[in-house]
């Protein structure tokens, strides 16, 4: 599902990466950025959290002519006199002026780095509603944003991811330079699809999925089951079976597991076989309680 | 400086990494000691330091560094440190006396709301004087601001969300412009918690700062009690792309606080226990 989301996202659609301390989002932030310039896409980013450098890093020349960023990083609260973007202008028509000024009469997408900077300065609320014009105002065809789980309240968190049409929620793997995402994306028709995938994210800025970590949780109770001790090991003496030996053993009938045909031959004797005539004799007819058979009872 | 540290970081006073935010945190235990580690440890860089010192006074920090080797006294005089002791310049914020000039860097202690912009525009009034070299003055280095500690800052009425925007200032001014270096300390008191306010408080002030640090050194004190001795345990996590390296890496030592200078060792390997 990773892999679908990195060849295009949908028209008015809002993709939120969600990220912690212990693993950092924004290289696959910078890998939706490649994938998007790879596309023949113009991308306009918001650069707040590192520098322009920093985000750039890894991108080759002939897409970056279709990148825009507006470098938010050295004074993103305007304490200088010439900002050359501030958090307040966080709002549908400074953005949709920004993104006009630049671009060409193809929608763009729009990148921000990251959403946290705009929660920490600005209503969540005002920002909400803010994506939610962009999506729906024509001027961005799709929004990707980067957003700092950990660093805001859960209930903040929540309200804004709700929004969000697709949601890729990272965290470290399992080996060093791996990470697993927990996607969750929102259908137009209202169907909500859930996977997790492990990744790793290359010079390149190409993600390549690995295996799903679901699987190995699976592969566990199996081998669990191979590596119980073997009773038939480190014995003086040999109590394996040879194939021969286990054919004839399972051809072996058990003397008194009796199959249909056996029981009646049993109870039935045919023609031929054996039989048992019995007369009665006086000595058989021993009488527990009248052992000299003479009462008259 | 503590030569064992420098081989962790990969680091030497020759040849020091630019741009790099490297955040000292600690949990219920005393990082002060990295503090004065990196002081002299830029100090012999040759390159200039800015040193914020919230909590302690000049003196301290000198005879601190006369123990390893560093003169604070001398370098102040050559101009290499600019020494802002925050107790006293606070003083002339608090008790305001006719012939004393109020210090503008502190003048947040006034009226907290406003925020640190004045702190910042006073690290950057010393980081860009740098730049320019007087006649007879010697040529220093990048800037390197040293904050000890900025969780002072919480509790003298700071909003966290204020020292993240002060701290992010001075990363672009400091860090990524003048290509120096940063080094702060922030301390936390309680445990680990999962549930979290999230806006306000210590966590959430470690939490943004570990977002903006290239490099984390995080001090504890031993999961296992107290130890005579091992003082505790140092996690070191880089958080940018070293070289074809993963992408975070984590290394956890223990570490023992001499008389003059700290030792470092991985777990278990303690002089005291081999």
């Amino acid at each position: 599902m990773l892999s679908e989301l990195l060849q295009g996202i949908e028209t008015g659609g809002l993709l939120i990466i969600q990220d912690s301390c212990s693993y950092s989002g924004r290289d696959l932030l910078r890998s939706f950025i490649a994938a998007a310039l790879n596309r023949e896409e113009e991308v306009h980013v918001l650069c707040f959290d590192v520098s322009e450098d920093e985000l750039t890093d890894g991108l080759k020349p002939p897409a970056t002519q279709r990148l825009h960023v507006h470098n938010a990083y050295p004074d993103p609260l305007g304490w200088t006199d010439h900002p050359a973007f501030a958090v307040q202008q966080f709002r549908l028509e400074d953005l949709t002026d920004l993104v006009k000024q630049a671009s060409q009469p193809k929608p763009a997408t729009l990148v921000i780095d990251s959403l946290s900077w705009v929660l920490r300065h600005a209503a969540p609320p005002a920002v909400c509603r803010t994506l939610q014009q962009l999506r729906k105002g024509g001027a961005v065809r799709a929004v990707v944003a980067l957003l700092h789980a950990d660093m805001h309240q859960r209930g903040t968190v929540g309200s804004v991811c709700h929004l969000a049409s697709s949601l890729v929620a990272v965290a470290p793997g399992p080996k060093g330079n791996e990470a697993v995402a927990k996607i969750t994306k929102r259908s137009k028709s209202g169907k909500v699809a859930q996977d997790e995938e492990t990744f790793c994210i290359t010079e390149d800025l190409t993600v390549a999925v690995l295996s799903r970590p679901s699987s190995l949780p699976e592969a566990k109770p199996n081998g669990s089951e191979e590596e119980q001790a073997d009773p038939t090991a480190n014995l003086t003496f040999n109590l394996r079976l040879s194939e021969s030996e286990l054919e004839a053993k399972q051809k072996l009938t058990l003397p008194f597991v009796f199959s249909k045909e056996k029981k009646t031959a049993l109870l039935h004797p045919g023609p031929g076989s054996g039989r048992i005539l019995y007369e009665p004799d006086a000595n058989d007819d021993y009488d527990q309680e009248d052992p000299d058979d003479d009462l008259d009872v | 400086m503590f030569t064992e540290l420098n081989s962790i970081l990969s680091s030497s006073p020759d040849s020091v990494t630019p741009g790099e935010f490297i955040l000292v945190s600690d949990r219920q235990s005393d990082a002060s000691f990295l503090i004065h580690h990196f002081l002299s440890f830029y100090l012999r860089s040759r390159c200039k330091v800015i040193f914020l010192g919230l909590v302690q006074s000049f003196r301290h920090y000198s005879a601190v560094s006369q123990r390893l080797g560093v003169s604070l006294t001398q370098a102040k005089e050559k101009g290499q440190l600019v020494f802002m002791e925050g107790l006293k310049e606070s003083l002339s914020v608090l008790i305001p006396q006719a012939d004393n000039t109020e210090s503008q860097a502190m003048n947040f202690l006034r009226d907290p709301p406003v925020g640190l912009r004045s702190l910042y525009e006073f690290v950057r009034s010393c980081a860009v004087g740098s730049g320019r070299a007087e006649d007879g003055a010697e040529e220093w280095g990048p800037p390197v601001l040293l904050v000890d500690d900025v969780s002072v800052l919480l509790s003298l009425g700071v909003d966290a969300g204020a020292v993240l925007d002060f701290s992010h200032y001075c990363r672009a001014a400091v860090c990524s412009q003048m290509k120096g270096n940063m080094v702060m300390l922030v301390r936390c008191n309680g445990e680990e918690e999962e549930e979290e306010d999230g806006e306000e408080g210590a966590e959430a002030l470690l939490k943004g700062l570990t977002h903006q640090c290239s490099l984390n050194l995080h001090v504890q004190g031993l999961p296992t009690g107290y130890c005579k001795d091992i003082h505790g345990q140092v996690e070191v996590c880089w958080k940018r792309r070293q070289g074809d390296g993963p992408h975070t890496q984590r290394n956890l030592f223990q570490y023992k606080v001499h008389d003059k200078g700290a030792s470092f060792f991985p777990r278990g390997t303690s002089s005291a226990v081999l």
